[in-house]
């Protein structure tokens, strides 16, 4: 055993994440077999996290092992992780870290540079409410924008200083003779905290297709989430695969610089138009000298998003008003007939993310744009060919191709009481209790966690409740000085057999391939509800469903 | 053969993909063609091309209507092998000179009328007319006709493409059986009460008033090129055999009008059937050229003889 460990160490390439597991597994107690079975079906979703992780472990371990400490380790300085830090400090909490492992904060925001990027939930509810910008520019802010105003955060909060760059978290396990989590990074670093907070962003590992000849390209290739400033497009031959909300973003602007656009769809996705405009300056004093009317803003907005629950989320006479709106959309906006056959979906609307666009139909007719939907057989050194037999070549492939979602498994291995691995409890689908809390896992708490999406409203509405769930918690822990805060086995379990009968009945369940489902087609994303119910459900945390520990007291 | 597993063969499909780029259009023997071949391969070809096209089109229809995700994706790979076809035939015509500079050879007449039912009314055909329709007309005129092509063209060139296309052709009939047989599972009554609703619909009797007169139409084409018309009627007998293997098969009501209509083009005796149709291959020759559709379907015009874009 400790031979073939120490091959695996030894290796530079990457080890497959099956076989690493069993390095990774080999401190605990011997496994029945079915389990390392189970482990066998981890998804790629952790590859990266533990390929990575066989070639730094060894230093990792032959350092000095300094081990910093913290109340609460925060992983990852996004909206996520900078809105809980805010949200601690606001609570009385004051000792805690955050690890990026990055060199800047701003997660999703920081990555997503590419020409056109910007949210598609108006800006004054894709932000916190309580940190208010009435500065907003536009009703859907561009991604520079809505990164300065994560950097804003962490100025007027003064977080700076609690944010630790180039912390790569590989590992995390509960020590709980001591109710510490230890939480290890690729630089080689441990830290230690009585309450870890997962904030590492569901949309953070860029993903590329399981094309083949994906490396043969010769050409420049590109990810909508690693934009690269300095290639310049204008009359390049570029291609862009994948027609999600990434693609309809950037399409429009670079059929504005590109020679020639040739754009790869296998789906095609329901696209409604996008109410965009600029506020004007007298809007943005009024909402900064009477707070009370950005507020009313703020709701008005939620409202009518709240609204679009019952056209996205169920089929319900909504649902074919919004599809009939979106046909209406297609048909006034593209002429051609086969075209419009092409760009129809055919599946319920709001089983796939909804689109927002009014510019990406146009762009798709210029002349210097083609639409390709031909199964795409391979990459190869000049370009795409497709199955019609043809290759198409390019000087530049951008993919717009989305992200690693971790619907099953976790970013990197965790481990809880009597060394459970929380990747094989979930290689069927995540499952917590209320998205923050999981069995077994005590003192730590999820952002975005298991049936936390949002199908229709703001993420960070839902964030908000996961924040404050998750100080409730904190806050037992610290002021109980308890040693474990674990939510109960049965409590878990009826929560999620409620939450899976009614996401059966949504339309996300309806049939659609989505990233929203596992293989198997288990709904480990989304809340089945609004976002009031959400927060409703996130406003009380009850003693009873959780077993406390105190640090005195015997486990 | 004909129960076939869809995943795996979902799974054969894309990894038995193949381009232009794969076959050297400009290697020697073009001049195998024979001066005396030359117009009539040039006609036969052309429609060959276009056959295959309305082929990809019945795909196209197919993929919307299918009843499961897998058998979808089957048929969104197999309108563009059909795509493929046309494609490779293209770079054939192009290879032996056939073309007009760059441009899509001219449809037939019949074809045409093909083409405009396609466009206007496939999509709304069920999946029983479409999975019945297809196969035999891929055996017919597609399977073979291309097995005929070999037997007289010795273009090694051509010979290196068809054996391409034939191997996909392969995997349509697969599929193409093993629909016809899952469909012959459903309920009798309900089937044969769809199929009469279908047959009264006037926009499949358009169909149909199309595409019997392009079977006796290829059916001339193919004696002008000299090949023997029983190898036609043998490959629809083969429909007929390899369809009608089992119960299954023999019970779905568009197979037996199907392969009944079948056995009326075969048999030349049958003057009630091929008096009325030459009758009509004969008259739509006639159709003044301002009556036939006017506006082409875009996806008319995807079809490209160069392996590169
Ligand atoms: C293009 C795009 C547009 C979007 N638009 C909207 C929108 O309009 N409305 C909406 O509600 N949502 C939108 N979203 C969803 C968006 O991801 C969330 O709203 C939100 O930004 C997520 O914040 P986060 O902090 O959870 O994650 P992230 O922003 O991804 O931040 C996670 C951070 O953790 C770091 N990290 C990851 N792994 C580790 C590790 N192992 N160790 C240390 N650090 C780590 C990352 O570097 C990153 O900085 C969009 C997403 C994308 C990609
Ligand atoms: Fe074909
Ligand atoms: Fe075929």
């Amino acid at each position: 055993m400790s031979n073939e460990n120490q091959q695996n160490q030894d290796t530079t390439a990457p080890a497959p994440a099956a076989k690493k597991k069993k390095v990774a597994t080999r401190k605990t107690a011997a496994r029945p077999a079915a389990k390392k079975a189970a482990v066998k079906r981890k998804t790629t979703a952790r590859k990266k996290a533990t390929a990575a992780k066989s070639s730094r472990r060894s230093t990792a371990q032959s350092k000095r092992n300094v081990v910093k400490e913290a109340s609460v380790v925060i992983v990852g300085a996004g909206f996520a992780g900078l809105g809980m830090a805010i949200r601690l400090r606001q609570a009385g909490v004051d000792d805690f870290v955050l690890l990026e492992r990055a060199e800047k904060v701003g997660g999703t925001w920081r990555d997503n540079t590419y020409p056109g990027a910007a949210c598609d939930i108006p800006s004054h509810l894709y932000s916190y409410s309580f940190a208010p910008n009435p500065h907003w520019s536009r009703h859907f802010s561009g991604s520079d924008e809505i990164l300065g105003y994560i950097e804003h955060l962490v100025k007027q909060y003064g977080l700076r200083d609690k944010i630790h760059f180039q912390q790569d978290v590989t590992d995390a396990r509960f020590d709980e003779t001591k109710g510490q989590w230890r939480v290890d990074t690729r630089q080689g670093d441990v830290w230690q905290g009585r309450a870890v907070v997962m904030a590492q962003g569901p949309l953070s590992n860029a993903s590329f297709p399981d094309i083949e000849g994906l490396s043969d390209f010769k050409g420049k290739r590109l990810h909508s989430a690693r934009w690269d400033h300095d290639y310049d497009f204008s009359g390049k031959r570029v291609a862009v695969i994948g027609t999600g909300a990434s693609a309809v973003q950037i399409v429009p602007e670079l059929a504005k610089t590109a020679g020639i656009l040739k754009v790869f769809q296998r789906t095609p996705a329901w696209v409604i138009p996008r109410p965009d405009y600029a506020t004007p300056d007298w809007n943005k004093a009024l909402f900064e000298k009477l707070p009370l009317t950005r507020k009313a803003m703020r709701q008005a907005l939620y409202w009518t998003h709240e609204t679009m629950a019952l056209a996205v989320i169920w089929n319900s006479p909504l649902t074919r008003l919004a599809e009939r709106l979106s046909l209406i959309h297609l048909r006034s906006q593209v002429k051609d007939d086969w075209m419009r056959r092409q760009l129809t979906p055919d599946f319920r609307i709001g089983c796939k993310r909804v689109l927002l666009s009014n510019d990406y139909y146009p762009a798709l007719q210029r002349d210097n744009v083609d639409l390709i939907t031909w199964p795409i057989a391979r990459i190869a050194e000049n370009g795409v060919r497709t199955c019609d037999g043809i290759e198409h070549q390019f000087d530049c492939i951008v993919f717009a191709t989305g992200f690693d979602v971790p619907k099953s498994g976790t970013p990197f291995p965790i481990r809880g009481l009597n060394g459970r691995e929380l990747g094989e409890e979930w290689s069927g689908g995540a499952r917590a209790y209320k998205s923050v809390s999981v069995a077994g896992y005590p003192n730590l708490f999820f952002t975005f966690g298991p049936n936390s999406g949002p199908g229709h409203n703001s993420a960070l509405v839902y964030m908000e409740a996961q924040l404050d769930y998750a100080v409730a918690g904190i806050r037992r822990i610290l002021d109980h000085d308890l040693k474990i805060l674990d939510v109960r086995e049965s409590v878990q379990q009826r929560h999620n057999r409620h939450l899976q009968k009614r996401l059966a009945r949504t339309n996300w369940n309806s049939g659609c391939k989505s990233w929203y489902l596992t293989e198997d087609g288990y709904n480990a994303t989304m809340y089945p509800g609004f976002a009031s119910q959400y927060r409703r459900q996130m406003a009380r945390f009850v003693d009873q469903h959780y077993r406390r520990v105190p640090q005195t007291g015997n486990a | 053969m004909a129960n076939i597993d869809l995943d795996k063969m979902l799974a054969k499909v894309k990894s038995s993909q193949w381009a232009l780029a794969d076959i050297d259009w400009d290697a020697p023997g073009a001049d195998l063609i024979t001066a005396e071949q030359w117009p009539k391969l040039k006609a036969f070809m052309a429609d060959l091309m276009w056959i295959e096209h309305v082929g990809a089109r019945g795909f196209a229809a197919m993929a919307k209507k299918a009843p499961d995700d897998t058998l979808k994706q089957i048929y969104t790979y197999f309108h563009a092998e059909e795509q493929r076809h046309a494609n490779a035939e293209m770079a054939l015509m192009k290879r032996w000179g056939m073309l007009d500079g760059d441009e899509l050879p001219e449809p037939n007449k019949n074809l045409k009328l093909v083409i405009q039912w396609l466009d206007k009314y496939s999509d709304d055909m069920p999946l029983e007319v479409l999975g019945s329709v297809i196969p035999m007309l891929e055996i017919a005129l597609d399977g073979a006709l291309c097995t005929f092509l070999l037997d007289t063209v010795d273009d090694p060139v051509c010979h290196q493409a068809f054996a391409r296309i034939n191997d996909d052709e392969s995997r349509h009939l697969g599929v193409g059986f093993h629909v016809l047989e899952m469909q012959g599972r459903g309920d009798l009554y309900i089937k044969a009460l769809k199929t009469v609703a279908t047959v009264l619909d006037p926009r499949l009797i358009l169909g149909i008033a199309s595409y019997v007169p392009l079977l006796n139409r290829m059916r001339d084409n193919v004696v002008a090129m000299g090949l023997s018309e029983e190898k036609l009627y043998a490959c629809m007998k083969k429909f007929e055999r390899i369809g009608g293997r089992t119960a299954q098969g023999r019970r779905n009501p568009w197979y037996q009008i199907i392969s009944r209509h079948g056995r009326m083009v075969v048999n030349r005796d049958n003057r009630t059937y091929h008096a009325p149709v030459d009758l009509m291959v004969r008259l739509t020759d006639y159709i003044p050229e301002r009556l036939m559709p006017s506006r082409v379907p875009t996806w008319v015009k995807g079809i490209s003889y160069r392996p590169t874009a």
